[in-house]
């Protein structure tokens, strides 16, 4: 488990998301990379439900159900800026039986297909993040394997990015800027992949114009 | 008067002893004076119960007359108590008391005479029954006591019977059931050795690993079943025995797994067609029933069975430089270029089919029965790595499987971390590896015995290990230079140290 950086790629101008998915992974693969296999990532809202919420009228707070496939046997569970927790693939069948205090939001599994590349230490993902049968946007996951701590690293991953992102490439994430020092572990990752989600959930349709 | 002289007057007591009789010599025997009870049973003798009450004091002043009799003063001061007191009690004697009660029930038994007496007539006097339950005829008493008697007798000879009875039906039991009490004491010997219960009215027993650890999926169920063809007029074969087992079709006959080295690669026709054996059957231990023979050998067809398909599994599924070919029974690979390992599956049925092809010719088998052990052996601790402490206990809530991997999900495991986890070497693998280390084994053997015969001088002696790993062996090569014997003895230490060097 390295530090992980997922950012968003913009669609490019007159392209579609496929044709800009395309663009990034051929350049991916002139730089080098070999191709590994395909990655998901999915996410699921769930929201308290009004009769836990009591007399004090406090809105219902939202929880994020989240799979990945580089951890096949683990789901994580987190809360907006609350903890992540980190459980067994036995937790999805937990939250059915817990369907009296947390409901399902609708049409809100929303999640990120795509192919993974490694290049020497970097594990490079890019994947469509698609909602329903509609594609959205591009997420790019890049992943250094060697170092667990954000702040020696993030340089090093910058220049990564900026060899094949361009322009696009993002600012470091919020995460980083917590707990500088700290261990990086999977739950950051999938806190970013949480902003990633709500980001593109807000906008309600491909953007045709790089809006970041 | 005062002239007459007073005269002595001797009074002698009347409480002499009388004098039963006086002896020739003048010595008197006396009475013994009545004891108190005596004493009472003579007055008690001598109350005349026909005297009505009127008479009474009559009767107690002729009483008291006899008053002295009795010993004691105490008793003349009641008399003349008594006397005094006559006028106003009627009777103050002690006896009075026990005399009126005994006259008065005297004269209610009078009284009850003379009623049934009159009612016996019938003519003054009947009795009238109080209205009841119709009692049983007074019959003659000498035909109750019969009837009584032929009665118990009855009820002693019902118990009898019914305990005769029994015994007649367990006799007869016995007899035409026999074997039935061997049926149920082999049962239990078979017990003791296979797993066994009851379905219905069958009775099925188990005889596969599964409980040991195994994951294959055959069912290995045998059946027992009674032996109930013997005709009790014969006589009872000597190896009788009332249980049979039924083995499924697919167990029947033995099994078991032949390994070979050949340095040539033999014909594609030949591939598929090992057909082995009569390998005679391992001995039966002395004694030991003719199920459990049969049992034994099912079994190990069944295991001998899981070992090819776990490696025939393996060899489907894992790559390598040059692929594995399995053909029917057989998987051939490749450890080095000029050689061939082949693994075969040999199961022969019992019945005649085969029988007659074991008359073929066999050809020299190199048969490794080393790898045919090891084979056994590796897929046995495969069954208790399933069974094993990392695997159990394990709290109740959480999936089967090794201690670490139930922590890969809370810990987000990533790929390779839990490709660690699990054991890399799969049956096959470490099959080949072992074939690969017997074959360089003993080509490094040859090797160095023809250096040795080639060789003269330095001389060349090998001394192999004993103890060996299956993956490693040990040797120690001796280079020894003859005639530096001679010279180490004459010289000094020096030369000794030069000879010692050249090891």
């Amino acid at each position: 488990m390295g530090v992980t950086c997922v950012s968003q790629m913009p669609v490019a101008e007159g392209k579609s998301v496929q044709q800009t998915v395309e663009l990034l992974t051929r350049k991916l693969e002139i730089l080098g990379a070999e191709k590994q296999g395909t990655f998901c990532v999915d996410c699921e809202t769930y929201h308290t439900a009004a009769s836990t919420l009591g007399s004090q009228g406090q809105a219902g707070k939202l929880m994020y159900v989240m799979h990945n496939s580089e951890y096949p046997l683990s789901c994580f569970a987190l809360f907006e800026n609350g903890p992540c927790l980190i459980a067994d693939t036995n937790f999805d069948v937990l939250m059915v039986k817990l369907k009296g205090f947390f409901q399902s939001a609708k049409a809100s599994k929303i999640e990120t297909r795509g192919t993974r590349y490694q290049y020497c230490d970097f594990l490079v993902k890019v994947g469509t993040v698609t909602m329903g049968p509609s594609a959205r946007g591009i997420s790019v996951e890049v992943e250094y394997g060697p170092c667990v701590v954000a702040s020696d690293c993030w340089s090093l991953l910058l220049e990564f990015l900026q060899s094949f992102l361009g322009s696009h490439t993002p600012g470091a994430p919020a995460v980083f800027g917590n707990r500088h020092d700290a261990v990086y572990g999977p739950a950051d990752t999938m806190v970013q992949y949480m902003e990633l989600f709500n980001k593109i959930r807000k906008q309600q349709q491909v953007p045709v114009a790089g809006i970041r | 008067m005062s002239g007459v002289r007073a005269v002595r007057i001797s009074i002698e007591s009347a409480c002499e002893k009388q004098v039963q009789e006086v002896g020739l010599d003048g010595t008197e025997t006396y009475l013994q004076p009545l004891s108190m009870s005596q004493n009472l049973a003579r007055l008690a003798q001598r109350i005349d119960f026909s005297q009505g009450s009127g008479s009474e004091e009559e009767e107690a002043a002729g009483a008291e007359g006899d008053a002295p009799d009795w010993a004691g003063a105490g008793a003349s001061a009641d008399q003349d108590d008594e006397e005094g007191l006559v006028k106003f009690q009627p009777s103050l004697w002690p006896w009075d008391s026990v005399r009126n009660n005994l006259r008065s029930a005297l004269t209610e038994m009078c009284v009850l005479y003379d009623v049934l007496s009159i009612v016996r007539d019938k003519k003054f006097m009947t009795l009238d029954p109080v209205s009841q339950d119709a009692l049983p005829p007074k019959q003659n008493p000498q035909t109750l006591q019969l009837i009584s008697k032929k009665k118990s007798l009855a009820g002693a000879a019902q118990i009898l019977l019914k305990g005769a009875e029994r015994l007649t039906k367990s006799v007869t039991e016995n007899q035409e059931n026999k074997l039935q009490r061997d049926f149920n004491s082999e049962l239990l010997r078979l017990r003791q050795h296979w797993k066994l219960r009851k379905v219905g009215d069958k009775i099925l027993g188990d005889l596969s690993y599964r409980s040991a650890g195994s994951l294959f999926p055959h069912h290995g169920t045998f059946e027992v079943i009674k032996n109930t063809d013997i005709d009790l007029d014969k006589k009872i074969p000597e190896d009788y025995c009332p249980l049979d087992v039924q083995i499924p079709s697919d167990l029947e006959g033995s099994a078991y797994i032949k390994v070979s080295i050949q340095k040539q690669a033999p014909d594609i026709g030949d591939l598929g067609t090992v057909n082995l054996f009569k390998r005679p059957l391992p001995k039966s231990k002395p004694g030991s029933p003719h199920w459990q023979t049969k049992l034994e050998a099912a079994q190990n067809v069944l295991l001998c069975k899981e070992i090819f398909a776990q490696l025939s599994r393996e060899a489907v599924q894992i790559k390598s430089q040059i692929p594995h070919i399995v053909v029917k029974n057989q998987i051939i690979s490749q450890p080095f270029p000029s050689l061939q390992l082949s693994i075969s599956l040999c199961h022969s049925s019992n019945d005649k089919k085969s029988q007659k092809s074991a008359t073929e010719k066999q050809s020299p088998e190199d048969h490794l029965y080393v790898l045919e052990h090891n084979l056994h052996l590796l897929i046995r601790e495969f069954h208790k790595q399933t069974l094993s402490s990392i695997m159990m206990p394990h709290p109740a809530s959480a999936p089967f499987g090794h201690k670490r991997m139930r922590l890969s999900g809370p810990q987000a495991f990533d790929k390779n971390e839990i490709n660690s986890l699990q054991s890399s070497e799969g049956l096959l693998e470490k099959i080949i590896k072992q074939a690969k280390h017997i074959f360089l084994r003993s080509r490094t053997a040859a090797t160095i015995d023809s250096l040795a015969s080639r060789i003269e001088d330095p001389q060349i002696q090998a001394h192999w290990s004993n103890i060996n790993d299956v993956y490693e062996s040990s040797v120690k090569v001796l280079i020894t230079s003859q005639g530096y014997e001679q010279i180490c003895k004459c010289h000094s230490i020096r030369c000794m140290q030069l000879w010692a060097g050249r090891y």
